[in-house]
């Protein structure tokens, strides 16, 4: 399965049914064992070619992206919204998107130009102001076609510009879902426990219970991460560049890495001479402390593809970033 | 006539605002099989004629639409951008667009501060067009090799159908209103028709009626109907300021001509179609400010199209509504006789 296909699946957290369905055919197709748990996390454990006793090694991405769910409904047939995960408002005027299951094409709109005051136009519209309009003649329409607890997602096809960039949607963290995929076609010394987890982008829900139940002996969290390299951005708070290669992180808001896997980590990626840089920034947070608190403690490293306008419809990464993440990971596999 | 087609592929032409070429060129070979000739002058307006001995009208609506214009490239390669004609900052972060340089249109995305990094204040503030930037994935000096400061860039918002014949996308501000006069042209042919009818698609309204009133010059019509958009209620644009989505609308007021404005509401009243009336107290902010002063005058209507989300990416109509717009505006022409003028100032 390709990075276009698994990005135009639409499956904010909380309802990864259509990217969990496409994993579960995607991996019984190559010949694996995939099964379900209690958190809907997808996992398959692949075991690996060295000698016994091997390291467990669970690699995880989450499956959901960030989307909008339906609140409630106004007069006129709109559709009241709040975020599933966090979204600026801010991105969302002007944008298209699609309703539920079924994909119903809708439009956030705002009063025209021409009707805004200087108050109007300093203010920032918020979840109160903004309505999803799918066309409904009315209210009991807009019931009826998208009712309350409807997942909503940005209607933005994966494109691929520039030199060697794409543009798409839920990069973060469907590159890292990406690759693990090819991570199991891989022969690894080590046993790859593979884990596709859910709600990571609504407080990392899924990993905690993955890490739980299958108590690897290292964790590799594989995300997109924040990175803000281009504009007025000074350099310190860039966090990371596309381009550079996969970021490593040492610290984030939920984990802090465990020095020496770190510290192995940037070694392997030396040697092998991989496109690797540190991520500059302790922002936001991931699996990664799920996972490192999981039972008795699990050492546990953040690999990332760094990921410009995330949370946005329309975010960008550069491809080369992605296979670095691929070569580190598997890099440091075969070293642990 | 496959209207979505025509709306379509109208709203995803090039036709800025003074650059209008493509559209004119497009709209030039959709009136073709309907008209007897047509011209697109120098300003890019097109001027279709289909040949009467009765009246002659003049129906405008303009091509040109609101855009973007590269203003700077920077060193780390993205795009710093102004605008061409009123586009609202607030629709800019996230959008995709499309930069037209040298070798022809490249892919960009306006760039967002992802909300990890924001600090309470960023959040509080729209932003600034001046801070935003166009990534075009390459770095500046292959920026540099084929967009140029002045080149256009545009959104790149595909035409999408909604529920209840509604349809969203940029442009349709006022290409809906050219699918309009397509559409009554077509219903023209087989209608009787005295009057001597001049279609006009009209370039540089958005940055001041400019190609209406150079073509008002050169038609020198008798009297003039105006199709644009108007707001169509949504929330926080009310009853007091907008329309219903599923009528047209007729505008009265002091830029108007009264009695031809009547003659179209009892029309529309004569062929059972839905209509919505407003008043402008002064100016119209459409091409027909330009038209009713043109060489000596002329009597002028604007007849308006509803419009949720105006000058954004996602501007939504009724198809419906552009149906019923045709079919009045077609037997509102066949309807013109030579004793239209009589009592017109009584």
């Amino acid at each position: 399965m390709d990075l276009k296909t698994l990005t135009e699946i639409n499956a904010p957290s909380g309802h990864e049914q259509p990217i969990r369905r496409a994993l579960l055919e995607e991996l019984k197709a190559k010949g694996h064992q995939p099964y379900i748990d209690r958190m809907g996390n997808v996992i398959v454990v692949k075991e690996g070619v060295g000698p016994a006793p091997r390291k467990r090694v669970m690699v995880a991405a989450h499956m959901d992206e960030v989307g909008l769910i339906v609140t409630g409904h106004a007069e006129g047939g709109f559709l009241k919204v709040t975020q599933a995960g966090g979204i600026d408002p801010r991105v969302l005027i002007s944008k298209r998107v699609l309703v539920g299951d079924d994909n119903i094409p809708g439009v956030i709109g705002a009063v025209a130009i021409h009707l805004q005051s200087a108050a109007d136009r300093a203010r920032v519209m918020g979840y109160r102001d903004i309505n999803v309009d799918i066309g409904a003649a009315d209210k009991a329409e807009a019931e009826r076609k998208a009712p309350l607890g409807t997942y909503i997602s940005f209607d933005t096809p994966y494109v691929e510009f520039g030199e060697g960039y794409a543009c798409g949607k839920a990069f973060d963290d469907r590159v890292g879902c990406w690759t693990i995929l090819r991570l199991l076609e891989e022969e690894l010394p080590c046993d790859l426990i593979a884990a596709f987890v859910s709600e990571e982008e609504v407080g990392c829900r899924g990993a905690s219970g993955a890490a739980f139940a299958q108590e690897p002996d290292i964790g590799i969290v594989l995300e997109g991460t924040t990175c803000n390299d281009l504009g007025d951005v000074p350099e310190a708070v860039q966090v990371c560049k596309t381009g550079e290669g996969v970021a490593v992180s040492f610290m984030d808001n939920s984990s802090i890495v465990n020095r020496e896997l770190f510290r192995k980590t940037l070694n392997v990626a030396e040697q092998a001479g991989i496109a690797h840089q540190v991520k500059g920034s302790v922002s936001g947070g991931n699996d990664a402390g799920s996972i490192q608190r999981a039972r008795q403690g699990i050492p546990t490293i953040v690999l990332s593809v760094p990921c410009r306008y995330i949370h946005s419809p329309s975010s960008v990464i550069k491809l080369s970033d992605a296979d670095a993440q691929f070569e580190l990971t598997k890099a440091l596999m075969a070293a642990l | 006539m496959d209207i979505r087609k025509i709306l379509s592929e109208a709203t995803s032409t090039l036709g800025v605002s003074g650059q209008e070429a493509c559209v004119a060129e497009y709209f030039a070979g959709q009136f073709r099989p309907y008209v007897d000739e047509v011209t697109v002058d120098s300003m890019f307006n097109v001027i279709a004629h289909k040949k009467g001995q009765g009246p002659k009208i003049m129906l405008c609506a303009h091509l040109d639409e609101i855009a973007l214009m590269v203003n700077r490239i920077e060193d780390d390669g993205s795009v710093r951008f102004s605008s061409v004609g009123g586009v609202d900052p607030r629709i800019l972060p996230g959008s995709r667009v499309w930069v037209h340089g040298r070798n022809g249109k490249l892919f960009g995305t306006i760039g967002a501060m992802p909300p990890h990094l924001m600090s309470a204040e960023d959040r509080a503030n729209n932003y600034k067009m001046d801070k935003l930037h166009i990534d075009l994935g390459l770095p500046a000096d292959k920026v540099r090799q084929q967009v140029r400061v002045g080149d256009l860039v545009t959104f790149n918002t595909p035409f999408t159908e909604l529920a209840n014949g509604q349809v969203a996308a940029k442009s349709l501000d006022d290409r809906a209103c050219v699918a309009i006069m397509l559409r009554a042209a077509e219903r023209l042919q087989r209608m009787s028709c005295e009057a001597d009818v001049y279609f006009v698609c009209s370039a540089q309204e958005e940055v001041g009626g400019r190609g209406a009133q150079t073509a008002a010059f050169a038609v020198a019509p008798d009297l003039a109907v105006v199709l644009d958009v108007d707001f169509a209620l949504t929330p926080g644009c009310g009853p007091d300021v907008a329309n219903p989505l599923d009528a047209m609308v007729v505008t009265h007021g002091p830029y108007v001509q009264p009695k031809v404005a009547k003659r179209l509401v009892d029309c529309a009243k004569a062929h059972h179609v839905k209509l919505s009336q407003n008043v402008a107290g002064r100016y119209t902010g459409t091409d027909a400010d330009e038209i009713g002063v043109s060489r000596a005058g002329v009597p002028t209507v604007v007849f308006s199209l509803p419009e949720k989300y105006m000058h954004t990416s996602v501007e939504t109509i009724s198809l419906d509504t552009l149906e019923e717009g045709a079919r009045l505006l077609a037997h509102f022409i066949s309807e013109l006789d030579a004793g239209w003028e009589d009592e017109l100032w009584i």
